[in-house]
């Protein structure tokens, strides 16, 4: 796996994003992340729709070597780590928690997240129902109002894309990162969802994920 | 005729009913009605308004009355039409006449439209006459009572055959078509369609295994004449779009003169354009006529049609929307704005004039710019040779076949082997082999070949007795939901806020307007208030609006006419022509030929531009914007090997641009290699991105097999977990499961339809025959200004692009004076 890297300061913390769809905060050697989907494929198969599994273990195989290559001890995940209900792509999560006991999961509750606390309990994963908070950085599934700059957040939730014309006249489209002083929306983690391209780009300076590179998109 | 019919009981009463309305039965009709007795199955080739339906309609009529005994309780003939409008005017008309010959048959329509409480009686008893969409027709074998329904049939009879053959309705029928055999061994199964290129091929596709067959043509010909509107003067340098509504005020009179008129439109937001045209060059025109296309709400279009057939409306704008549907509902008068784009397309809009069978039908041909009235000329010459397109049919479209076998499965199971069977006896299927119907089998019952990666997967099930079915209800109501073939863009449903509808627009339009922005719809200006639950409300406006450009409206130029084109084209150089058309455009030609070339028809025209700008060439292969497209990537491409610089394209029908800002350098030896037919495939492979065409093309297949689900039970809303673009699906299904048979329709769709591989290489073929002609010029000259044009037009605004073509004017005419 190949990972390119842009490194930006945020509320006075070096935080490096990546074409992994992550961020890695190196002084806190903790891992960020959000809208995983994991199980979705499966959710997908079980009303019929031939979807096939890979998906959920390649994203799990992703986030393994982004542990191992940053060394993280800690993973964030800013909600959306599940997608609907328990299913076989979902209890992929236990054999991860074996293979890295020794680590911190975070998960800030998102709109699908549906994890009684058994399931919690049984993936070790540490809850937060509304909102995580470290460094003056606050960790919550939703964006807040652009305009708001009472707090510093990290969040995902809309799986933010950019629409890019190539000339003479193709069209691409790639997840990104929006960045403003009090915000971070990170990209969907998972490779299986859809992309939200309206174009916020007054708002936030965008990172775009391409292949290999990530790159900072020049605001209109 | 045969003795013994026209001796029947059936025959005289038939015969009576015919005198009583004062017609006598054409000579098609009557072999028809032979044919029938006799037990054929077969294709009636006759033009609209000359009685086909009774031809079929007839002939079972006179079996049954000759041989009541053999006919048993329920349904007896089923008639399946393309479209829903046309169903009920059919319906009315059967019914009259069963009525008045005193048969107390029972004849209903069954589609989207029907009330579910007559849907509900029609499942407890059905008519003997049943009037269907081919969805409907799936949607009743997706119920089990199926057997019950379809055991004392007797004859399908498929209309406008044509309009289904080339597209994957066609397929649809096909299957049912097997599907139906196999309950009635000896049904008859006849089709209706007009004249169409390849008339053997569309019978052996209707019926590919009957032993007893026959085609049988109507001597009648409908008698066409076309009525061109000259423009005063002609333009030099013709612009796509402009001239039209110049000639509104021509077009005016025409309408005042006659009682009902369609005007034929090739794109909605044209038709729209139209109606405000015409409202404006004659104000008294208001609730007078109207405006009917998709997009508009169907009881609407309904109301519209209706007064049009009864005078209460003197014109109706349209697009295709009213090309069919023309038994019942003739107009004086047909205007058609803007090429046909194809032979066929318009002579049967022109066969909407005439109110009877013997009348000329009049189209009127109001140019759009003054190059197209060499199609006029090209057009004409096409109607009088009857040189009418291809319907190319389907095959292997594996993703009707899934949902065909889903559907199956739905309505009381089936056997494997069966099934196969049935299937494999339609055309589309017919070089179908055992893996592929295999992996049909897996994609519905384990996800997919590799069985494993799809665990979890539950649709379709084998019961105990080993037949595969369906279980799982919510499966079943999602399945029925979404049967069908026609796959259209995201559309929502616009509302004013003080209630009441107004019609249908796609979603990715109405998502680049802002509130308080207005736009125009149903000949309206509406203003944007607000968007809930794919739901747009708009209150009346007034002022300035968008007119939406709606995609995929754009007509390809068919292969037919651009052979007319090119012959018309080179025929004008021949002055003075005894064509009214070319004689109009001499001067024009006369431009052309003095500042570059005009084509013979063994010459292939090449022209280098040179203008402030940049450097541009133009090529003329007149083989539609399509095939143009294509063309110009490859061309590009192969540029792009001799040295690197990289272009811009522009498209029309008649020819392509390839723009740069750096010289383009280019020996006549070199332009001769672009053109060349070797490795043409291979470097038409090369030069496009096939992965990104064959994901566009899969939006349809995965809806149509399931992938992607459009409709759900109830609000949306409450399924966006299952939702997931086609695009995603396709990039997920080409990194994990790449030998997908979807994924190779996708593929071949693209070699097929998008590329027409066939149509290149003898494009190609043609090209290599020819002299190419290489001009330089230091202007725009007739020929390329229009392509210029259409793409300024796609990346500027409007008022933006009306004054960069009047700058381009300009620096023409200050060229041409300095010269002086």
């Amino acid at each position: 796996m190949k990972i390119g890297e842009q490194t930006i300061t945020f509320n006075k913390q070096e935080l490096t994003l990546n074409t992994q769809r992550s961020i890695y905060w190196k002084d806190q050697k903790t891992l960020i992340l959000s809208d995983l989907h994991l199980g979705k494929a499966a959710h997908f198969r079980r009303h019929g729709i031939a979807i096939p599994m890979d998906i959920a273990i390649t994203d799990l195989n992703r986030l393994e070597s982004l542990i191992a290559h940053y060394q993280a001890k800690q993973v964030i995940v800013v909600g959306d780590l599940i997608h609907a209900g328990i299913n076989q792509e979902v209890l992929l999560l236990e054999s991860f928690r074996q293979r890295h006991p020794e680590l911190q999961l975070h998960l800030v509750k998102g709109n699908h997240d549906r994890l009684s606390q058994q399931m919690t309990a049984r993936f070790g994963i540490v809850h937060h129902k509304e909102i995580l908070e470290t460094q003056q950085i606050q960790f919550k599934h939703h964006p807040a109002d652009a305009a708001d700059s009472s707090s510093f957040r990290i969040s995902g939730h809309i799986h933010p894309g950019i629409s890019l014309v190539i000339p003479p006249k193709r069209q691409v489209r790639l997840p990104c990162f929006l960045v403003s002083d009090h915000q971070i929306i990170l990209p969907a983690f998972s490779t299986f969802t859809g992309l939200d391209s309206n174009d916020l780009s007054s708002l936030y300076q965008s990172y775009a994920i391409s292949d290999d590179h990530i790159f900072p998109i020049r605001k209109n | 005729m045969n003795t013994t019919l026209a001796h029947s009981e059936g025959f005289r009463i038939v015969n009576g009913y015919f005198e009583t309305q004062g017609k006598v039965p054409f000579s098609f009709q009557t072999k028809a009605w032979e044919k029938y007795a006799q037990g054929y199955s077969g294709l009636v080739i006759a033009p609209t308004g000359f009685g086909k339906t009774f031809s079929l309609f007839m002939a079972v009529l006179m079996d049954f009355l000759n041989h009541p005994e053999q006919y048993h309780k329920g349904l007896k003939l089923l008639w399946i039409t393309p479209l829903r409008s046309l169903a009920k005017d059919l319906a009315r008309a059967m019914q009259t006449a069963i009525d008045e010959i005193g048969l107390d048959w029972i004849v209903q329509v069954r589609n989207g439209d029907t009330d579910p409480k007559i849907k509900a009686q029609q499942t407890r008893s059905m008519p003997d006459v049943l009037l269907v969409t081919p969805e409907s027709l799936h949607l009743l074998l997706a119920q089990k009572q199926r057997d019950k329904y379809f055991k004392n049939l007797r004859c399908v009879t498929v209309d406008e055959w044509h309009e289904l053959m080339g597209n994957k309705r066609g397929v649809m029928v096909e299957l049912v078509l097997s599907f139906l055999k196999s309950y009635t061994k000896n049904l008859r199964i006849w089709g209706i369609t007009a004249t169409i290129g390849n008339l053997d091929e569309a019978m052996e596709v209707l019926l590919p295994q009957a032993a007893k067959r026959i085609q049988i043509v109507a001597k009648e010909k409908k008698k066409i004449a076309i009525k061109p509107i000259f423009p005063s003067t002609v333009e030099l340098l013709p612009w796509a779009g402009h001239l039209g509504g110049k000639l509104v005020d021509q077009v005016v009179p025409i309408i005042l003169a006659s009682k009902s008129t369609i005007v034929f439109t090739n794109t909605r937001s044209q038709s729209e354009m139209w109606y405000q045209l015409l409202l404006e060059a004659h104000p008294d025109f208001a609730g007078q006529i109207a405006l009917h296309h998709s997009s508009i709400d169907a009881h609407i279009r309904e109301w519209i049609e209706d007064n049009l057939s009864s005078g209460k409306l003197k014109a109706v704008v349209s697009t295709s929307s009213l090309d069919l549907g023309v038994d019942f509902k003739p107009v004086d008068t047909v205007i058609q704005v803007g090429s046909s784009k194809g032979v066929a397309r318009f002579m049967q809009r022109a066969g909407r004039s005439g109110h009877s069978p013997f009348e000329t039908s009049t189209i009127y041909f109001v140019p759009t710019h003054s190059l197209e009235l060499i199609e006029v000329a090209a057009l004409k010459e096409a109607v009088k040779t009857q040189t009418i397109e291809n319907r190319d049919p389907m095959v292997q479209t594996f993703d009707v076949l899934v949902q065909f076998m889903v559907t199956i499965a739905l309505g009381g199971g089936f056997r494997s082997e069966e099934l196969h069977a049935i299937v494999a006896n339609t055309h589309a299927f017919r070089y179908m082999d055992t893996e592929e119907w295999q992996w049909c089998m897996y994609f519905i019952t384990a996800g997919g070949k590799i069985g494993k990666r799809y665990e979890e997967f539950h649709k379709v099930i084998q019961d105990e007795e080993g037949k595969w079915i369906i279980k799982n209800r919510r499966l079943a109501l999602l399945h029925r939901l979404n049967i069908g073939s026609i796959v259209g863009d995201a559309m929502m449903r616009v509302k004013f806020l003080s209630g009441g509808y107004i019609g249908m627009i796609e979603e990715y339009f109405i998502s680049k307007l802002k509130k308080g922005e207005r736009f125009i719809l149903a000949g309206r200006i509406l203003e944007l208030v607000m968007i809930k639950e794919m739901t747009v409300f708009v209150r009346n406006s007034s002022g300035k609006a968008i007119t939406p450009s709606w995609l995929g409206g754009r007509l390809p130029l068919s292969s037919n006419l651009s052979h007319f084109l090119r012959k018309k084209l080179a025929a004008a150089t021949e002055a003075p022509s005894s064509e009214k058309e070319l004689h109009f455009l001499a001067p024009l030609i006369e431009k052309q030929a003095e500042l570059s070339a005009v084509p013979s028809e063994a010459e292939f025209l090449v022209e280098h531009i040179k203008t402030r700008e940049g450097h541009h060439l133009f090529f003329y292969p007149l083989e539609g914007r399509l095939i143009h497209e294509v063309m110009a990537a490859l061309i590009a491409y192969r540029i792009s090997k001799l040295y690197p610089i990289s272009f811009s394209m522009a498209m029309n029908d008649y020819g392509f641009e390839l723009y740069s800002d750096k010289e383009i350098q280019l020996s006549q030896m070199q332009l001769e290699q672009l053109l060349s037919r070797t490795n043409l495939m291979d470097d038409v492979i090369s030069s496009i991105n096939a992965a990104e065409m064959a994901s566009r093309k899969f939006r349809d297949i995965a809806v149509i097999s399931g992938l992607v689900v459009q409709n759900y039970p109830g609000t949306q809303q409450n399924n966006k977990s299952l939702q997931a673009s086609s695009g995603i699906i396709f990039r997920v299904l080409m990194e994990h499961d790449p030998t997908n048979l979807l994924l190779k329709q996708a593929f071949s769709e693209v070699f097929n339809q998008q590329l027409e591989e066939h149509r290149l290489i003898k494009a190609f073929e043609r090209i290599n025959h020819s002299k190419i002609r290489y001009t330089f010029v230091e202007e725009y000259t007739p020929l390329s200004f229009p392509i210029k044009v259409d793409s300024l037009r796609q990346s500027l605004s409007s008022e933006a692009l009306i004054e960069q073509i009047q700058r381009m004017e300009k620096t023409n005419v200050q060229k041409k004076k300095r010269r002086k």
